[in-house]
């Protein structure tokens, strides 16, 4: 699709910019919506209703897309 | 606005390709057979262009085709009488259909200043 | 073949016959002559049957099929007009995914006049003179006014439809004072673009650029742009009595009408026009021999119907602009190749 390669951010695996160990991500809940921040090693569980299934948030950079 | 663009507006100039039209090898040295080869062709212009030549009384055979659809490229085949050649009957082709075109044009125009056809805002 | 047969293409039950024409120099006796320019202004019409702002049919008569499909390919492929290219995608939680969005955005219809911008090479870096720029941002809500057992979703929620209405014209430059009096805008207000559930959001921004239907066929300026020939259906025999009857069922209504001709009732062509080339008469062993389907060669019915961005009748007059530009180029190239080639030598 494009050079910037879809939707992720690939900065976020590589060198200076990698979480740290204690560093927390921020996971949606895919059942109610809440904004959970998990740290490494904490259970993948939505602090609000408990749902197992989390999603990673989307890049907030911009990405290009040919209209075709 | 481009020199180029302003002259021709609608067809983009700028990509209009360097030998546009190139002599295939094999033509009669008197050039009364020849095949051309126009580049970023298809049979919009090949085929009218064909018909155009073909009008001509001094040309004997006039064919065309794309030899193969990835390549944008169309040749055409001219074969003329000894009295011209082939780059001539080309020539003539080319200002036939412009001047058929412009007659279309004006034809056109004139049907539509005229005006009476139904007509709905 | 009698002179008058010479245009036209005879339909037969299992075949079509006399398909192309022989108006070539030496094809006739009396046809001896060169192309003459004479001959095709005598020859040519143009009628034109009706015009909306965004459909024309008109009669191209006495035109051979190449240039008549010549006109339909570049109306089709060859007229540049603005399209969306580029789609900037900021954040999107909709659900239908960037990439088919941005397709989706591709194919919306802007009302702009291509002359007004200058193409655009890919290393063309984006301008006021080769880019419009349009703004998409929306977001869905639930409706805290809509009853609690509602259904429907356009008063549960608020936004959870886009329309093309939405984008919105960033002017940048001067084109805000160029365009004042016509305001760059999808030229339909009401195309779903996608749908929205609450929270869902998207913000994007999309650049338009010129190009032509062969590239993509967005960049087409038509909905529709063909042609067919004028239908001739000719009855070769009295066709009388309840033949007639069932002659006329063989045709689209309009086509054939019975008439009375000295209290005989008489099968008559009244619109051949309106015929669509069924065959269906000759199924009927009682016709064979007695009619005759054929098409007149020269004479083509165009039908051309406009995206909008562009008016009809000027899309043919410019589709013979386009035409005309390509003969002077393939002439200067060939001025060139014989300059080049008398250099070489």
């Amino acid at each position: 699709m494009d050079a910037n390669g879809g939707a992720y951010n690939a900065a976020a695996y590589q060198g200076n910019s990698a979480p740290s160990a204690s560093a927390s991500m921020t996971y949606l809940c895919a059942e109610c919506g809440y904004h959970n921040n998990i740290k490494p090693r904490e259970p993948i569980r939505c602090f609000e209703c408990g749902y197992r299934i989390l999603l990673k948030v989307r890049t907030k950079r911009m990405t290009q897309f040919e209209a075709r | 606005m481009d020199a180029n663009q302003e002259k021709f507006p609608y067809i983009a100039v700028l990509e209009v390709p360097e030998n546009k039209i190139e002599i295939v090898p094999g033509a009669s040295s008197d050039l009364t057979s020849v095949t051309f080869s126009i580049k970023e062709e298809d049979h919009t212009l090949g085929n009218a262009l064909r018909w155009c030549i073909m009008q001509n009384s001094q040309v004997d055979f006039c064919g065309y085709s794309i030899p193969h659809p990835s390549e944008a490229k169309t040749q055409v085949r001219i074969q003329t009488t000894d009295s011209t050649n082939a780059i001539d009957s080309m020539n003539k082709g080319l200002d036939d259909l412009k001047s058929a075109c412009q007659l279309i044009q004006h034809k056109l125009h004139q049907r539509l200043a005229e005006g009476n056809f139904a007509r709905t805002a | 073949m009698a002179l008058e047969d010479r245009n036209r293409v005879v339909i037969l039950e299992d075949r079509v016959e006399n398909i192309s024409g022989a108006e070539f120099p030496l094809s006739f006796d009396k046809h001896e002559v060169s192309y003459s320019l004479e001959e095709l202004k005598n020859a040519l019409d143009i009628k034109i049957v009706h015009l909306t702002p965004t459909e024309i049919e008109f009669d191209l008569i006495g035109v051979d099929a190449s240039i008549a499909n010549a006109l339909r390919r570049i109306l089709l492929a060859e007229i540049p007009t603005m399209a969306i290219e580029t789609v900037y995608m900021i954040n999107n939680t909709g659900i239908v995914q960037d990439e088919v969005l941005a397709h989706r955005l591709g194919l919306v219809p802007i009302l702009a006049n291509p002359e007004d911008f200058n193409w655009k090479r890919a290393e063309d870096p984006p301008t006021d003179q080769n880019t419009i720029v349009f703004k998409l941002f929306v977001e869905c809500f639930k409706n805290q006014n809509a009853a609690a057992d509602e259904t429907d979703p356009n008063k549960k929620y608020i936004g959870s439809s886009v329309y093309s209405s939405q984008l919105v014209w960033d002017p940048k430059g001067d084109q805000a004072t160029r365009f004042a009096d016509a305001p760059v805008r999808p030229i339909h207000d009401d195309i779903l673009i996608t749908k929205l559930r609450p929270g869902q959001v998207i913000n994007c921004e999309m650049h338009c650029q010129k190009g032509v239907g062969k590239d993509h066929a967005k960049f087409s300026p038509v909905a529709t742009a063909s042609y067919r020939l004028l239908p001739d259906i000719q009855i070769l025999q009295d066709i009388t009595g309840d033949d007639a009857e069932l002659f006329r069922s063989c045709f689209p209504p309009g086509v054939v009408e019975i008439v009375n001709e000295g209290g005989v009732r008489k099968a008559k062509v009244v619109n051949a026009r309106k015929d669509t080339v069924s065959r269906e008469v000759l199924r009927h062993k009682e016709f064979e021999g007695k009619v005759r389907l054929t098409r007149v060669r020269d004479h083509f019915i165009f039908n051309v119907e406009s995206t909008g961005a562009i008016r009809p009748e000027v899309l043919v007059s410019k589709a013979l602009d386009v035409l005309i530009e390509k003969c002077d180029i393939s002439k200067a190239a060939l001025a060139k190749l014989i300059k080049d080639d008398m250099t070489d030598e």
